[in-house]
């Protein structure tokens, strides 16, 4: 498990990375999200070493974590290209060397990552022939090919098609199968709703909300779509939930506890026909436009 | 997932690194096409000494008898014992009207005739002194050698006590620009490798900076080792193209029958070698460092800027000085790399003087590499903007 614990940056008086507290446990798909700017980069680069903090620890397995621990991670940083000018299969063998991989192994296990990613054929093509896409994926190999025990990604999905996305995914799941922790960064909320099990949100600096998806979701008030046969409008009048929102037969409201559900369904069938009640689980966009605008 | 992955120790990972530098320069063209054109411009420089200055010519002188025969033999053995570039033929006339026939027609460069008791020679339109020179001395031994003979005496007791030898106490003269030719070349190819392998450390150092390949590596092993791996890749390289460069200049020299100058400058030789090891790799730190100032490739030229002026200060500052002031900076790191071998080519040096200097050339390179280390750790992940020098010293500052 990798723990991160008021991890702070300061470039001069700007403040890039603030107190910033969140755990990728074992074998589970952390989402970092935030906008530009907002401190992910700096945190992983925090992570992995490249950069000092100024203030605050990184912790593996519950304790400091040393140069030997990340050298046994994979990485993959937010700007892309690697060596444009070396054939593929050369420079994932040699990354992998530096891991301490030795070359027979390094070299299968590149044959093996790019005939998996359909790029056997193009083994020994220099990396700047081959498209965005694919360098993108040979990217990836170079994160994976160590076989590491914890994954640090920047922006993995940009870039790729929906189908490179789904192998991506597919790997990820493998790694986190085995226990493997993961922590990517990305602008696609929808991605991160569907993949994540932690969700860590920055917002300049400052960690903002984080923990499972799910709890995170319903962590806020929860909310009920009501649909009737004539005019909603009486919601207005109920002092005990808050009317969000009324337009037509249908309103939004805010139930102070769950049990007031039944208590809302009984009052609006005494009044007429119930086409819908429903609740409303935020996604994680609604959580971050909600968290990000304060 | 859980193959077992040997974790080797990060000490020696400096050797995959050189590796990987030397593996893909060999493979690069630009750097095998002007290898090749480099061997080409030596091979050439050669070819037109040797086409200019190096080769005999041969005369052929037409004679009547065997008396003439031997006479231009002999001359041939002087000029060729007096290191003159003349060889002398003689080719059998018929008839002295045959004789002056072949030379008008220029089937022979000159005859040579009985006239008396003496000798004729006769040419075409010219005279050739140095054909008269030795053709005179030939001419004129034989006579002594007979009128010896004559006169119941040999040659060796006419010309007994007539010997004058000619010893130099101090040598210079004409070796001396034998020495400063050789000072140049030196200089020439340590100041081409300096800025043609120094702008490649460059910029492969910015090329991973600017891919952030170097976040990936910097996260695998130390930096060091990447500096180290980089700057043994490229001395090794940079070494062995002027190993190369030196076999076939030395092949050439052998070729031209020009050995006993490649004695001269084998001391010279073997002193450049450490010479530009240790100079080189004080260099290469500090190219790796301008690579590392910039954050793209663009920026690589203004950064580097200090560096050729450095190195062309280096070169002109070994080749031009004389004196006192190559003296000083035969024992300036990096500028003794140039300057001491020319003072030693030169043969002034004392015995001592090329050791010290090696030493403080060390001791210097290992300075230079240190505080290079520090700047280029420091500029290396510093991807948001160009540094400058001042900032990338102000190690540690933040």
């Amino acid at each position: 498990m990798l723990q991160v614990a008021d991890l702070t940056r300061r470039f001069g008086e700007a403040v890039a990375v603030d107190a910033v507290s969140f755990e990728v446990p074992d074998g589970q798909l952390v989402g970092f999200v935030g906008g530009n700017g907002a401190g992910k980069t700096t945190t992983m680069r925090m992570i992995m070493g490249v950069l000092a903090p100024s203030a605050g620890h990184v912790r593996w397995d519950e304790r400091e974590i040393t140069d030997q621990d990340r050298r046994e991670f994979g990485y993959m940083p937010e700007e892309r290209g690697l060596y444009p000018k070396q054939p593929v299969i050369d420079q994932l063998v040699y990354l992998a060397q530096l891991h301490g991989v030795s070359r027979s192994d390094a070299r299968s296990r590149a044959s093996e990552l790019l005939t998996r990613f359909d790029l056997g054929d193009r083994a020994k093509d220099k990396l700047e022939t081959l498209s965005l896409g694919n360098q993108q994926r040979v990217q990836v190999m170079a994160a994976v090919i160590t076989r590491p025990k914890m994954l640090v990604l920047d922006e993995p999905f940009s870039g790729l098609d929906p189908t490179a996305v789904d192998d991506m995914v597919a790997l990820l799941r493998e790694f986190t199968a085995t226990g493997v922790p993961v922590l990517f960064s990305s602008h696609q909320l929808d991605l991160v709703e569907r993949l994540c099990d932690r969700i860590v949100i920055l917002s300049r600096g400052r960690l903002v909300a984080g923990g499972a998806a799910e709890e995170l979701r319903r962590s806020g008030p929860v909310r009920h779509r009501l649909v009737t046969g004539t005019d909603a409008g009486w919601v207005r009048d109920l002092d005990w939930l808050r009317t969000v929102d009324v337009a037509g037969n249908t309103a939004i409201v805010q139930l102070a506890a769950p049990s007031d559900t039944d208590r809302l369904l009984a009052e609006a069938m005494r009044r007429g026909t119930v086409r819908e009640l429903a609740e409303l689980v935020p996604s994680v966009a609604d959580i971050y436009r909600e968290v990000t605008a304060q | 997932m859980s193959a077992e992955t040997t974790y080797a120790s990060t000490h020696s990972v400096w050797r995959l690194v050189a590796a990987r530098e030397v593996a893909v320069k060999l493979r690069d063209r630009n750097f095998l096409v002007s290898t090749a054109l480099m061997l080409v411009l030596v091979v050439a420089a050669i070819g037109i000494q040797f086409a200019f200055a190096g080769h005999t010519k041969t005369q052929h002188i037409a004679v009547q008898g065997s008396a003439g025969s031997s006479i231009v033999v002999s001359a041939s053995g002087m000029a060729k014992s007096a290191d003159a570039k003349l060889a002398l033929k003689p080719v059998r006339a018929s008839s002295a009207k045959d004789l002056e026939r072949r030379v008008t027609s220029g089937a022979v460069d000159a005859g040579l005739l009985r006239a008396g008791d003496g000798w004729r020679l006769v040419g075409k339109s010219s005279r050739n002194t140095e054909l008269a020179t030795y053709l005179g001395q030939a001419v004129q031994q034989d006579a002594v050698r007979r009128n010896a003979a004559a006169a119941g005496t040999t040659l060796a007791d006419l010309q007994h006590g007539a010997e004058l030898t000619y010893d130099l106490l101090r040598p210079s003269g004409e070796d001396e620009g034998a020495a400063r030719a050789g000072g140049i070349v030196f200089g020439m190819l340590f100041y081409l490798a300096a800025l043609l392998f120094g702008m490649a450390i460059a910029n492969s150092v910015v090329e991973e900076k600017q891919n952030r390949i170097v976040e990936i590596i910097a996260s695998a092993i130390p930096l060091r080792q990447l500096l180290i791996g980089k700057i043994v890749g490229n001395t090794v390289l940079a070494l062995g193209q002027v190993v190369l460069l030196s076999l076939v200049g030395v092949a050439g020299l052998l070729v031209t029958d020009n050995a006993d100058l490649l004695g001269q400058l084998a001391p010279g030789i073997g002193w450049f070698v450490p010479f530009f090891l240790v100079g080189f790799l004080a260099l290469a730190a500090l190219w790796a460092v301008v690579g590392a100032l910039a954050t793209r490739s663009e920026d690589v030229q203004s950064t580097s800027a200090p560096m050729t002026a450095l190195v062309a200060i280096v070169f002109f500052g070994g080749i031009l000085s004389s004196g006192v002031l190559q003296a000083v900076l035969s024992f300036v790191p990096i500028f003794s790399t140039i300057a001491m071998p020319a003072r030693i080519l030169s043969g002034d040096t004392a015995w001592w003087e090329p050791g010290v200097s090696l030493l403080i050339a060390l001791a210097g390179a290992y300075g230079i590499l240190r505080v290079a280390e520090r700047m280029y750790r420091r500029a290396l992940l510093q991807t948001s903007h160009k540094m400058s020098i001042r900032q990338a010293l102000r190690a540690e500052a933040e």
